[in-house]
């Protein structure tokens, strides 16, 4: 018989618009003001309407999203160097980057004309970034990591949306919020390898 | 994000003490940005994997609809936005930019993900334009490889606010005469911009200057 699947379909609509008002005469203005109705709209459990109302209310990324990466640096209050650099400039992420939108200009000492392991400066051309992770993961100082933030938008891409190290640079304690277990993880496997070299010296 | 009132916005007209609460003044401009940003329809098209990511935008659980963009009409006259979503390759562009000749204006075009705002990875491929705003005027460019639906959602809030900050008075399609339609570039050995064409012939008419001697070599150091 013709019809019987346009009507099954057209069905599951209606079972889902009576059972979000179920769901709202269930929850009240919870389902829509608290994180708890938020987190059940979310869930498998959920029958009615489930849609994000985006720009006040997000889905949580996960840890391991990855968007456009950012520099870290140290924080403002640490102890001896505060907003050093982590990156050193050795240009790994540069040559591991598929799409190759990572630009490192390094510093020089003036005096002297050696070079420093510092960035002068950084640009990531995040309209060419592919969000690939090689840059963080190659990066043998922590110094790159993928950033949470996806809200990047805008009208020009030339004098916007080419990052220089000023918009790049994010401090580590905005990598430990974003990460907390990578970044308790990473910082636990740096004083192993600390505690390794001192160890070596000593012999 | 912009200012939420612009100068637009505000007509700065002095109401009377004892009129405050009856009163509200408003400008044309805001009326008419009003009604436009929130009914923008996409045109319904794809390129490559950014397009998979505007279609779970536009599903139940995203819902462009809360903004008036539900509606994605297949027929370019019906179009207020074209989302380049995907890698522009050279065979695809002219199909786009005739696409967007055929738009009724106001017109508008956001290039969704690295490869439609700069080639992304194939940004240097035989065979791919790097970023359609080679071609043509690019409004918003949404980062993202690609873009998660909310970062798409993102672009439509940053369009909506570009649309409401245009002032009826300056926006080019109600200016005199027609608007030149943006020449559809020929596909040939490579892609041809006919908007370069006077500066493509003068150079092929150029002779090539021939190269210059290098520089005298030193006498070879005896011994």
């Amino acid at each position: 018989m013709y019809g019987v699947g346009i009507l099954k379909g057209l069905g599951i609509t209606l079972k889902h618009f009576v059972d979000t008002y179920v769901d709202d005469f269930k929850w009240g203005i919870r389902r829509y003001t608290s994180d708890e109705g938020f987190t059940a709209r979310q869930g498998l459990e959920t029958e009615g309407l489930f849609t994000v109302q985006y720009p006040e209310e997000k889905i949580a990324v996960p840890e391991r999203f990855r968007f456009v990466p950012f520099l870290v640096v140290n924080d403002q209050d640490h102890a001896t160097e505060p907003d050093a650099d982590w990156c050193t400039s050795c240009g790994i992420c540069a040559k591991v980057c598929p799409p190759q939108c990572i630009w490192i200009i390094r510093s020089t000492d003036p005096d002297t004309g050696r070079p420093v392991p510092q960035p002068k400066d950084f640009f990531i051309d995040i309209d060419i970034c592919m969000n690939c992770g090689f840059c963080a993961e190659f990066c043998p100082f922590d110094a790159i990591k993928m950033d949470h933030d996806y809200e990047l938008s805008d009208y020009d891409r030339t004098s916007t949306h080419i990052y220089n190290h000023a918009k790049l640079a994010k401090p580590l304690s905005y990598w430990q919020m974003i990460a907390p277990s990578r970044a308790e993880q990473e910082r636990l496997s740096r004083e192993a390898d600390e505690a390794a070299k001192a160890a070596r010296k000593r012999k | 994000m912009a200012d939420p009132t612009p100068a637009i916005h505000n007509p700065d007209y002095p109401i009377p003490e004892e009129l405050r609460n009856n009163i509200a003044i408003t400008t044309l401009d805001r009326i008419y940005n009003w009604s436009r940003a929130k009914s923008v329809w996409p045109m319904l098209f794809g390129l490559a994997c950014c397009a998979i990511e505007m279609i779970a935008t536009a599903a139940a659980r995203y819902d462009p609809s809360r903004f008036g963009m539900e509606v994605m009409r297949p027929s370019p006259r019906q179009c207020d936005l074209m989302i380049v979503s995907g890698t522009v390759t050279k065979k695809m562009v002219p199909q786009i930019v005739r696409l967007y000749n055929q738009m009724a204006e106001p017109r508008y075009v956001l290039a969704m993900g690295a490869c439609a705002s700069g080639g992304g990875p194939f940004k240097e491929g035989y065979n791919v334009v790097d970023g359609i705003d080679k071609f043509l005027p690019v409004d918003v460019y949404v980062p993202g490889c690609p873009p998660t639906p909310q970062a798409l959602l993102h672009g439509f809030i940053t369009l909506h606010e570009k649309i409401e900050s245009q002032s009826i008075t300056t926006v080019p399609w109600y200016r005199k005469g027609e608007s030149e339609a943006i020449p559809v570039p020929i596909l040939g050995p490579d892609l041809i911009d006919l908007r370069q064409a006077s500066l493509i012939n003068y150079m092929s008419t150029q002779t090539p200057e021939p190269p210059q001697p290098a520089a005298a070599a030193e006498e070879p150091v005896a011994g």
